[in-house]
């Protein structure tokens, strides 16, 4: 397995800065924001530096940071849609599904070719404001595990939770994030 | 569409879910893979989930492709080694 290796902090600004401010501005348009967020991420990752194992590249350590940072971000800003959304979806509980286990509200087609909707901008847009609507605990266990690649056996120790938890938990926030893009960013568009 | 043999849909959405995480036992991996050749919703909502994991772990394409000749400002850019290099200091 390559080791990747950073760079002095130093060289940091150049070698990432363009790209970590254009991930920042498709995710939360205003460029000034975007800025102060690249700044946080720089500035987070030269204090965790020591946690860089050089699993990954330098660059896809700090995007991951970043990713957090724009996350916190919606958190802040309290979103509208997503989080009073979630919430109508978690007071009727399990309701996709009638009683006897069948489906009662049907996953809808996203589009005819779904490999491509990552293309359309709406998509990221409502999908990291939904991310951010999520309950903080579940929103935890769903970032550690997807966004940072952690496994379970991980998560369970940084959250203190059983395996059988974490799996009901992740099961929890990939449906809530499910209903909540076919709401906000499927019926939106059509 | 009504549950298939042993598992319904709402189990099946589970244990979707849950070979994302771990490797489940063979009988159920067999049974799960028979549900989603006869359930559509079910197989739809697996892909979703997939495509969920996918756009979390987006390191740059749409980003980057969309928004090329952004750069940073001189100024952005000079203000942030100076923190850098500042706090590396301290």
């Amino acid at each position: 397995m390559i080791e990747h290796l950073i760079p002095e902090p130093e060289e940091w600004v150049e070698k990432y800065g363009d790209a970590l401010f254009r991930f920042a501005v498709a995710r939360i348009k205003d460029p000034s924001q975007a800025e102060e967020l690249v700044q946080e991420t720089f500035l987070a990752a030269l204090r965790a530096r020591k946690n860089f194992k050089g699993r990954s590249s330098p660059k896809t350590w700090l995007i991951a940071i970043l990713k957090h940072k724009i996350i916190d971000h919606f958190r802040k800003k309290k979103p509208e849609v997503s989080r009073v959304d979630i919430e109508r979806f978690s007071e009727s509980g399990d309701h996709p599904f009638n009683k006897r286990g069948a489906w009662e509200n049907r996953p809808a087609q996203w589009g005819a070719n779904p490999g491509k909707i990552f293309e359309q901008k709406e998509f990221l847009d409502v999908f990291y404001q939904c991310l951010s609507g999520l309950p903080e605990r579940i929103a935890n266990a769903f970032i550690l595990r997807e966004v940072d690649g952690l496994d379970t056996e991980e998560i369970c120790k940084i959250l203190k939770i059983t395996a059988s938890n974490c799996w009901v938990m992740l099961y929890r926030a990939r449906t809530h994030l499910r209903h909540c893009l076919e709401r906000n960013w499927l019926e939106g568009k059509g | 569409m009504t549950g298939h043999w042993m598992f319904h849909c709402k189990d099946v959405s589970r244990k979707v879910s849950e070979t994302m995480d771990r490797k489940l036992p063979f009988h159920h991996r067999i049974l799960i893979r028979v549900h989603l050749m006869m359930c559509k919703y079910c197989a739809r909502f697996r892909q979703q989930l997939l495509l969920l994991r996918k756009a979390s772990r987006i390191d740059d394409l749409t980003g980057d492709a969309r928004n090329q000749d952004l750069s940073l400002s001189v100024e952005a850019r000079s203000r942030m080694k100076n923190a850098l290099k500042s706090l590396n200091e301290h």
